[in-house]
């Protein structure tokens, strides 16, 4: 299993940081964590708020300590969805983890040639229900630039 | 006032220096009132240097001294003694190794260093102060802005 190193994490961050600033216009702050879930690095763009590097770093555990989008958690904590989908207990989940879960959209977890989940990309800062641009949508691209 | 360009600046020097050293650390660097802008772990430094790195920025953002004089102040003999008990966001640290960063009278942010031993990580930071003073790195950051 490879591990996350810091020279890669920033080229994800890089990437990130300029689609939210050039496309997005949203500044906001990005976080990646290894695959025990430690911080590697993080940069809150200038404009971003200050709670927002917390936020993505939670957002960026979550992703890996699930090994899922927390896009894909976020659906177990909508209420609308209590009785229909299988899960519908995990409202359970607010809370847990030591209060470091996070199920907003916008953490990815990054995977290597085996599909073995290395580390993970968290985003927060920026507005979503904009086109497509969203938490998540920043934290793609950079998922993308680490496999370029 | 601390912005992002500068910090990724000071975190390369950082980094740099702590190549030459032969050591690898963890060095984050925060805004005037305690507020995380950037932070780097180099690979193979273990994981609790990350927030401890932060933990001492804050510490010496928000009072405004190094890291290691705040424990100046938890003395029963000082008269601020009982800093030690009161509740600091879980962040308070006497750890040496974060200093503030002075642009004139105004304070700029914070560096915080954690990774080697207490007097390595003071000189890293002091390495990095060094250069900001002697490049101008924050008069310039003051002319943009």
């Amino acid at each position: 299993m490879n591990q996350l190193t810091l020279e890669q994490a920033l080229k994800m961050i890089e990437a990130a940081e300029r689609w939210a600033r050039d496309i997005a216009g949203s500044p906001c702050s990005i976080a990646v964590v290894d695959k025990a879930g430690a911080v590697i690095a993080v940069h809150r763009m200038d404009g971003a708020g200050m709670a927002t590097t917390d936020i993505a770093i939670e957002k960026a555990w979550t992703a890996v300590a699930f090994k899922m989008p927390t896009l894909m958690g976020s659906r177990w904590l909508d209420p609308r969805n209590i009785g229909k989908l299988l899960g519908d207990h995990a409202m359970g989940m607010i809370g847990r983890g030591k209060g470091r879960l996070c199920f907003i959209p916008g953490g990815i977890p990054v995977t290597d040639e085996e599909n073995e989940v290395i580390g993970a990309i968290g985003c927060s800062g920026v507005p979503s229900g904009v086109g497509d641009i969203s938490d998540t949508s920043v934290s793609q691209v950079g998922v993308t630039a680490l496999y370029e | 006032m601390m912005n992002l360009e500068v910090a990724k600046k000071l975190l390369q020097i950082g980094i740099e220096n702590a190549k030459e050293m032969g050591r690898v650390c963890s060095i984050a660097l925060v805004d005037e009132n305690g507020w995380l802008v950037a932070l780097h772990r180099m690979d193979g430094s273990p994981s609790p240097t990350a927030e401890i790195a932060r933990d001492k920025a804050w510490t010496a953002a928000v009072f405004r001294r190094p890291s290691s004089e705040v424990s100046a102040y938890g003395d029963p003999r000082a008269p601020g003694f009982g800093l030690n008990a009161q509740n600091w966001n879980d962040r308070l640290t006497i750890i040496p190794g974060g200093f503030p960063i002075w642009g004139g009278d105004l304070i700029i942010g914070a560096i915080g260093c954690c990774g080697e031993t207490p007097e390595e990580d003071v000189s890293l930071c002091q390495k990095i102060i060094e250069k900001i003073l002697r490049d101008k790195i924050i008069l310039e950051f003051k002319e943009v802005g």
